[in-house]
């Protein structure tokens, strides 16, 4: 052993690889001062690697003009899966929509309708809509959205149908306040068709119909449903001419900006009136 | 005169171990050949020790251990040990019983890097649990290939450092 230690280059072997042990030891044992010192002498080589990397990573113009085309192309189909995933989320939040009108009414038979074309002519915002008798419309048959009655079918052909809003005067329907019970008739009004209003007129003069009450049809005379909501009170006023009064209703839906519909083609206890008179007349 | 060029040459050799360190530790910059890398610093080393004497030798053997250790962890460990005696011992035989040429160093190279590095791949993965046979045959006979394949460029830089750094 003293031989092998004689040589001095043997020494320095010895002395280094015990100081590499040493230092490995200490490493492997957890003692933070020797890894700090490494990470310390390494940080600056670390730097230069990663601005290396950095470098490396960019690209030639070349390249980037065709990651630009393979990128336009990209957002050009995503933008286009986007307007379909738009029209499926309208189309899915509509479904869901008839869903529940019908899972609350299961005595409708309903055939949902989108509006194609708006009377601009027509100061009370009629509208047509893509469903004729080949659907399976008929004439007055009560036209709704989730939100509520909207109007009626008031003409009609093969593919389309012709839809008169609650907001106009031609609209006549039994309707009562589904607090107080005071029954009316929900039509239009010029004064207040442009605001979107419809009027609840015939009121009984004591009745305790209030500002806010909730309107709903009667289903009196069998054209609309019962229950089916129109708006709620938006003011009470007195008519000048006959000393009646009525309420001014305002519709839970927008009826000037209504995209889709349901048309009611039929439902219980419809078209009573209608064959009372024929069997009386029989 | 001959010590300062000395000096230059050493300083050229830590230039060319940081220089490859960076290159073998920067993702991108040397491509992967099936699934492994070329562990540069073995034969950089080696290719040094044939050349130099026996300390400086185990000098830059304990730098490439050290800075090939430190790609893989914070400490040193097998490699710095390894290297720093396989430089020192090489450094010795070359001296005093074979000639520097290109096949033997090239066939030295070749065995030891085998060797070193089948030794890691069973202490440190195979026992470990950590790789099968698959996963050697598929990793490591690539990195072998490759490391030697570099040792052939190594070996022309270092000669020609060491013969231009020299001889003044």
């Amino acid at each position: 052993m003293r031989d092998f230690f004689a040589d001095k280059n043997r020494k320095i072997l010895a002395i280094a690889l015990s100081v590499v042990i040493v230092i490995a030891i200490m490493g492997a044992g957890g003692n933070p001062w020797v890894s700090s010192a490494f990470n310390f002498l390494t940080g600056g080589l670390s730097k230069v690697s990663a601005a290396v990397s950095d470098a490396a990573d960019e690209k030639s113009y070349e390249e980037l003009v065709e990651e630009n085309k393979k990128l336009t192309k990209e957002a050009a189909d995503l933008r286009t899966q986007l307007v379909d995933y738009y029209d499926l989320k309208d189309e899915n939040a509509r479904l869901w929509r008839y869903y529940n009108i019908t899972k609350s009414n299961p005595d409708y038979q309903i055939l949902p309708a989108n509006v194609i074309r708006r009377d601009s002519s027509d100061d009370f915002y009629s509208f047509t809509i893509d469903a004729g008798t080949n659907s399976g419309v008929s004439l007055q048959d009560p036209v709704i959205t989730g939100n509520g009655l909207i109007g009626f079918v008031s003409s009609i052909n093969a593919v389309s149908s012709k839809v008169t809003t609650i907001l106009s005067p031609d609209m006549q329907a039994g309707a009562l306040d589904k607090k107080s019970s005071d029954s009316g008739i929900i039509t239009g009004n010029s004064s207040y068709c442009d605001k979107g209003y419809s009027v609840l007129t015939k009121i009984d003069a004591n009745a305790k119909i209030k500002e806010n009450d909730i309107i709903v049809t009667s289903g009196i005379g069998g054209i609309y449903p019962a229950n089916l909501i129109v708006g709620k009170v938006k003011e009470l006023r007195y008519d000048e001419y006959d000393a009646t009064k009525f309420a001014v209703v305002e519709p839970y839906e927008n009826i000037r900006k209504v995209r889709d519909v349901v048309v009611l083609t039929d439902f219980k206890n419809k078209g009573e009136v209608k064959k009372a008179s024929q069997k009386e007349a029989k | 005169m001959e010590r300062r060029y000395t000096f230059f040459r050493y300083a050229a050799y830590s230039l060319e171990l940081l220089l490859l360190f960076i290159l073998q530790s920067t993702p991108g910059l040397l491509p992967e050949v099936y699934g492994g890398k070329p562990l540069l610093m073995i034969p950089a080393v080696l290719t040094i020790a044939f050349m130099e004497d026996q300390i400086p030798a185990l000098f830059f053997g304990l730098a490439g251990g050290a800075l090939l250790d430190l790609g893989y962890s914070d400490n040193l460990g097998y490699y710095t040990i390894m290297l720093t005696l396989i430089c020192f011992v090489v450094s010795f035989i070359f001296r005093d019983y074979m000639v520097v040429s290109f096949l033997n160093a090239l066939g030295f190279t070749s065995v030891i890097t085998i060797v070193l590095v089948s030794l890691y791949y069973l202490f440190f993965v195979a026992l470990a649990g950590r790789g099968d046979l698959m996963y050697f045959v598929s990793h490591y006979i690539s990195r072998f290939v490759y490391t030697i394949v570099c040792m052939v460029v190594l070996y022309f830089v270092n000669k020609f450092l060491f013969r231009n750094l020299r001889e003044f």
